[in-house]
C-alpha cells in the first residue's frame, strides 16, 4: 500500500488499487472507537444511458435508487440489516445524482462487518416478488418528497434551469418510471456499474490498512470485470430555458432557490481548484461575512435560513442559494448588482485572506467527522483528486480568480429562480 | 474521563481533555425551569447575543471575527432537558496546533465569547431594537416552518395534547404570540436576571490543560455578580386524559403519531431495559415496527419509535397512505403486544443491546456528541455514569424488557391526513 503523510493536517492516508480494479483508501484514526466504511460506486441517478458488452441500454429513471434498496436482499431470506445489527453495527446507503454509497459504522467486529458489506453489495439477488414489494415502499418515499417543500422547490428549479441534463429528473424517479423497473433491469445495471473497477472502498477508524486490503481481495476476487460505459449527451447552453418558476404549497413562509448555471467541471487538480474558487466566490458574494448578506439581513429580505454555495455533479454545476424570503426577486436583483460591484471594485486583500483562512480552518475541523471525511474522500476520488491536498490548493488561489469567476457566472442569462409560495396568505 | 468542578457559585465546569480531535468545543448554558412565561425569551436570547457587540457591532463584523479565528463557529444552544430549558452558546474552533506559528485560537475564542455574552451592543441600556425585532421574526419563522415538516408537526400537535398538564407540552422554542410580545427592555431585564441567578453549565473538550481553560474563562466569571438560586428537581410526567386527534392538511402522505406513557425515566434503574425495549420495538431497521409494518406489510415508508427518558414518553411516528390508518395503528399495537408477551428473539435482544452500547461508546468520538451527552446527562438526573450505563445495558434480561413493555400505555394519537 502507498502511505502518504499530511503533516499539516495530522493525517495519514493508505492507498492501493487492487488487481480487480477496486481502489482502497484507509485513514487510520488511533484511539477512536468508531470505525466507518464506505463502499461506493461511481454511478448515480443520472446514469440511465449506458453501453455494456457493445449493447446500448436505456434504464428507467430512478433505477440507481431502486437498486440501492434492493441490494439489501440476499439469497436465503438473509436480512442484511439484522446481520449488521447482530454485530453491533448499523448500516445504510444513499443514492445521489452521480454516486451510490453503502456504509456501516461499528465499534466492534470490524472485520466481519467489512466482509458483510462487500458481500451484500457485490451479490445481486432480485426476484419478481421482492422487486414488486419494494415499489410500495419507494412510492411512499416519493410521496414524502412531494410533501417536502424544500425538495419540490429544488426539483422545480432544475427543471426550469436545464434543457437536457438528467438532473431534471428526481433521484427517486417518478411513480410511472419505477413501474418499469424489473429484476432484469436491476441485474443489468448492477453488472454495468458494480464491478470493482468502478468502485471505491474507503475506511476511517482505528483499523489495520493491510487487513482491509486482504479482506477486500478475499471477498471480491482478483478478476477485473467489465464496466459499463456511461453515455452523456448532456451538453447544455449556459442559459436557462425558463428564468423563473413559481409554485404553491402548504408552507409557512415563501421560500426560494436561486441558481446560476456554471460550466461542468472536469477532473483532477484544475477541477478541484475551480470548485474551491467557486466556493470562495459564493462566500465573497453572499456568505455570512459579505457586505451583501448583512445588507439583505438587515433589510429583512433574508433571514437565518439563507445559505448557499457551489454544487457540482457529473456534467453540471451551479452556484446555488436558498432560503425564506418575502421577496425573492429582490434578492436576485441584489445579488446580480453585488456581483457587478465586486467585478468593478475587486476583492480587498484582507477580505480575501480572511476568507481563505476561514475556509481552510473549517475544512480542518470537518476532518473530525468520520462521515464527512469518508464522503469527501470518495467524491473527490471520482474526480481524480486526493482530498487531503486541499490546503495547497487553497494557498494557490488568487483574488483575481475569484472575481473572474463571479464576472463570468453571475449573469442574468445564467440565472434561474424557483419560488414556493404559501397556498393561502397567512391563513390556515 | 470527564471532570466536574464547581468553579464559582452555581457555576459547573465539565472538562474533558482529549488530544485526538482537530477542534475544541466549549459550551455556555444558563439553566432555567421550562415555563411558558420565559420559554420564548430564553429561545430568542442567543440569537440576539450573536448579532453584535460594542467592538463588533453587526453580523458581518461578528462573522469576520470568527473568520479570523480560522472559521470558528458560535451557535445558539436552546435545549429542553425534562423540566428545564437551557439557553446559551456553543463554540467550536480549530485546535491551536493547526494555527500559524505564534497564533492561538482557544484564548481569543473564549475572550470573544465573553464579549458576546457580556458586552452586547446596547441602545439606551437595552438590546438594540432592530436586532431584537429581526431575531423575533427569525424565531417565529423557525417555529412556523416546523409546519413545513409534516411529521414534526403531527408530533408537536400530539405532544401539546398529551402533555397539556406537563412542561413537556410547552414547545422548546416557546409560543409564537409570546415571541411577538417580547420587547428589547423586557429581554434585557430577563437576561440580566438569569445571568445573576441561574445555575450555569460550562463544558470544554479539547487539548488544553484545565488551568488554561479556567484562566481563559476567568474574565467572564469575574465580570458577573452572582446570587445563584437552585432549581426545583425534575418531576415525573403528569399525563392528561388522552385524546385521538385527526387533522386535515394539504399533504400527499398521511402522518400517524402515537404517544405512549411509561413510568420509567432517566432517574430510574429500569432505564437501560426501557431503552432496549424502544430499540426492539421501533428503533432502527431491525425493529419490530420496521420489519413488520414496513418490510412485511409495506404499509409505510418511514416508521420508528423514540423514547424521551427525561419524561418517560414513547412516541411512534409513521408516514402512511390515508386509507391505511386503522390497519397501521392496529399493527403497531400488535407489535407492542408481542413485546409484552415476550415474543422477542435472542437476535433482537442482541441487536438492541449492541446498538445501545455502540451509541454509548460513540459518545466519545466527536466533540459535539460529548458536549451533548455530558452537558445534558447530569441535568436530566441520569442515574448512571456513561460507563455504569454500559454495564447496566450488558445485564438487561428478556424479563426486564417484558416488564417494561407491560408498563407502556397508549395515551393519545394524532393523524394528519390529506384533502382540504
Amino acid at each position: 500500500m502507498t502511505r502518504t503523510e499530511y503533516p499539516e493536517l495530522d493525517e495519514v492516508l493508505y492507498h492501493q488499487t487492487l488487481s480487480n480494479g477496486l481502489t482502497v483508501c484507509v485513514v487510520p484514526r488511533k484511539g477512536f472507537t468508531k470505525r466507518l466504511a464506505y463502499f461506493v460506486t461511481d454511478y448515480g441517478s443520472i446514469h440511465t444511458q449506458y453501453s455494456l458488452d457493445g449493447k446500448n441500454h436505456q434504464a428507467p429513471a430512478g433505477v440507481a435508487h431502486y437498486l440501492e434498496h434492493k441490494m439489501f436482499d440476499l439469497p436465503g431470506s438473509r436480512d442484511v440489516s439484522a446481520e449488521f445489527a447482530a454485530l453491533g453495527a448499523s448500516t445504510n446507503a444513499f443514492t445521489s445524482y452521480d454516486m451510490t454509497a453503502y456504509y456501516f459504522s461499528c465499534t466492534e467486529n470490524f472485520d466481519e462487518c467489512l466482509r458483510l458489506l462487500l458481500e451484500f453489495v457485490s451479490t445481486p439477488y432480485f426476484t419478481e416478488e421482492s422487486v414488486e414489494k419494494e415499489r410500495g415502499i419507494i412510492d411512499q418515499e416519493i410521496g414524502m418528497n412531494e410533501d417536502a417543500p424544500d425538495s419540490v422547490v429544488f426539483e422545480n428549479l432544475v427543471q426550469a434551469m436545464y434543457a437536457r441534463h438528467p438532473i431534471r429528473v428526481p433521484i427517486l424517479g417518478t411513480g410511472e418510471t419505477i413501474r418499469q423497473i424489473t429484476p432484469e433491469v436491476l441485474y443489468s445495471c448492477h453488472r454495468a456499474f458494480y464491478a470493482p473497477g468502478n468502485m471505491l472502498l474507503c475506511v476511517v477508524g482505528d483499523v489495520e490498512p493491510e487487513t482491509v486490503v486482504q479482506i477486500a481481495e478475499e471477498q471480491l476476487g482478483c478478476e477485473a470485470l467489465p464496466v459499463g460505459k456511461k453515455q452523456k449527451g448532456w451538453a447544455e447552453p449556459m442559459t436557462c430555458p425558463r428564468p423563473e418558476i413559481t409554485a404553491k404549497m402548504e408552507v409557512a413562509m415563501p421560500m426560494f432557490n436561486l441558481a446560476f448555471k456554471c460550466e461542468p467541471l472536469g477532473t483532477g487538480d484544475g477541477a478541484i481548484r475551480e470548485e474551491m474558487v467557486a466556493d470562495l466566490a459564493a462566500e465573497a458574494l453572499f456568505g455570512e461575512s459579505s457586505e451583501l448578506y448583512l445588507k439583505l439581513y438587515e433589510e429583512g429580505l433574508i433571514d437565518s435560513s439563507f445559505g448557499g454555495g457551489f454544487e457540482t455533479i457529473d456534467g453540471c454545476a451551479m452556484l446555488l442559494c436558498s432560503g425564506d424570503s418575502e421577496d425573492a426577486r429582490a434578492v436576485r436583483e441584489a445579488i446580480l448588482a453585488q456581483a457587478e460591484k465586486l467585478t468593478r471594485e475587486g476583492l480587498p486583500e484582507e477580505d480575501y485572506l480572511r476568507m481563505k483562512r476561514s475556509a481552510l480552518g473549517r475544512r480542518i475541523r470537518g476532518l473530525d467527522s468520520f462521515d464527512a471525511t469518508c464522503f469527501r474522500i470518495c467524491a473527490y476520488h471520482f474526480s481524480d483528486f486526493d482530498y487531503f491536498r486541499f490546503p495547497e490548493v487553497y494557498r494557490q488561489i488568487t483574488a483575481e480568480e475569484i472575481i473572474a469567476f463571479l464576472a463570468r457566472v453571475v449573469k442574468r442569462e445564467r440565472c434561474c429562480l424557483s419560488i414556493m409560495e404559501p397556498v393561502c396568505e397567512g391563513g390556515e | 474521563m470527564m471532570k466536574t468542578t464547581t468553579i464559582a457559585p452555581g457555576v459547573t465546569l465539565r472538562y474533558v481533555r482529549d488530544t485526538r480531535f482537530k477542534q475544541g468545543g466549549f459550551s455556555f448554558q444558563l439553566v432555567r425551569p421550562m415555563v411558558r412565561e420565559e420559554a420564548a425569551k430564553n429561545a430568542l436570547l442567543p440569537a440576539v447575543l450573536l448579532r453584535g457587540t460594542r467592538k463588533s457591532p453587526d453580523l458581518r463584523a461578528v462573522t469576520q471575527r470568527l473568520d479570523e479565528l480560522y472559521g470558528a463557529a458560535v451557535s445558539p444552544l436552546v435545549r429542553r432537558v425534562g423540566d428545564y430549558q437551557t439557553t446559551g452558546l456553543y463554540c467550536s474552533f480549530m485546535d491551536d496546533r493547526f494555527a500559524l506559528p505564534g497564533d492561538r485560537v482557544l484564548q481569543p475564542m473564549l475572550e470573544f465569547l465573553r464579549e458576546l455574552l457580556l458586552d452586547s451592543l446596547l441602545e439606551n441600556g437595552a438590546f438594540a431594537p432592530d436586532f431584537v425585532e429581526s431575531e423575533k421574526k427569525n424565531l417565529i419563522s423557525t417555529i412556523e416552518s416546523d409546519r413545513n415538516d409534516k411529521r414534526l408537526y403531527a408530533m408537536q400537535r400530539l405532544l401539546r395534547t398529551m402533555c397539556a398538564a406537563d412542561s413537556f407540552g410547552i414547545p422548546r422554542l416557546g409560543e409564537i404570540e409570546d415571541v411577538a410580545a417580547i420587547t428589547p427592555e423586557a429581554l434585557t431585564k430577563h437576561y440580566r436576571e438569569i445571568l445573576r441567578t441561574s445555575p450555569m453549565e460550562l463544558f470544554y473538550v479539547g487539548s488544553a490543560a484545565e488551568e488554561q481553560v479556567i484562566s481563559a474563562i476567568r474574565p467572564l466569571l469575574d465580570a458577573l455578580e452572582r446570587t445563584p438560586e437552585p432549581l426545583p428537581p425534575q418531576t415525573a410526567f403528569a399525563p392528561g386524559p388522552g385524546e385521538d386527534l385527526t387533522e386535515t392538511m394539504d399533504v400527499a402522505q398521511g402522518k400517524l403519531c402515537m404517544g405512549f406513557t411509561t413510568p420509567f425515566t432517566n432517574r430510574c434503574k429500569e432505564l437501560p431495559a426501557m431503552q432496549m425495549l424502544n430499540v426492539i420495538f421501533g428503533g432502527g431497521m431491525t425493529s419490530k415496527l420496521f420489519q413488520n409494518v414496513r418490510e412485511k406489510m409495506s404499509l409505510c415508508y418511514s416508521i420508528d419509535s423514540a423514547f424521551y427518558g427525561t419524561k418517560g414518553i414513547l412516541l411512534v411516528n409513521a408516514g402512511i397512505d390515508f386509507d391505511r390508518e386503522a390497519i397501521t395503528r392496529q399493527e403497531i399495537l400488535r407489535q407492542l403486544q408481542a413485546c409484552r408477551d415476550g415474543e422477542i428473539t435472542q437476535g433482537e435482544m442482541t441487536a438492541a443491546r449492541e446498538a445501545l452500547l455502540s451509541s454509548l461508546r460513540s459518545v466519545q468520538d466527536s466533540p459535539g456528541s460529548m458536549e451533548n451527552y455530558y452537558s445534558t446527562a447530569a441535568l436530566s438526573g441520569l442515574a448512571f455514569s456513561r460507563e455504569g450505563y454500559m454495564e447496566a445495558v450488558e445485564q438487561v434480561t428478556l424479563e426486564d424488557v417484558v416488564k417494561c413493555a407491560n408498563a407502556v400505555q397508549l395515551n393519545s394519537t394524532c393523524f394528519l391526513k390529506g384533502g382540504k
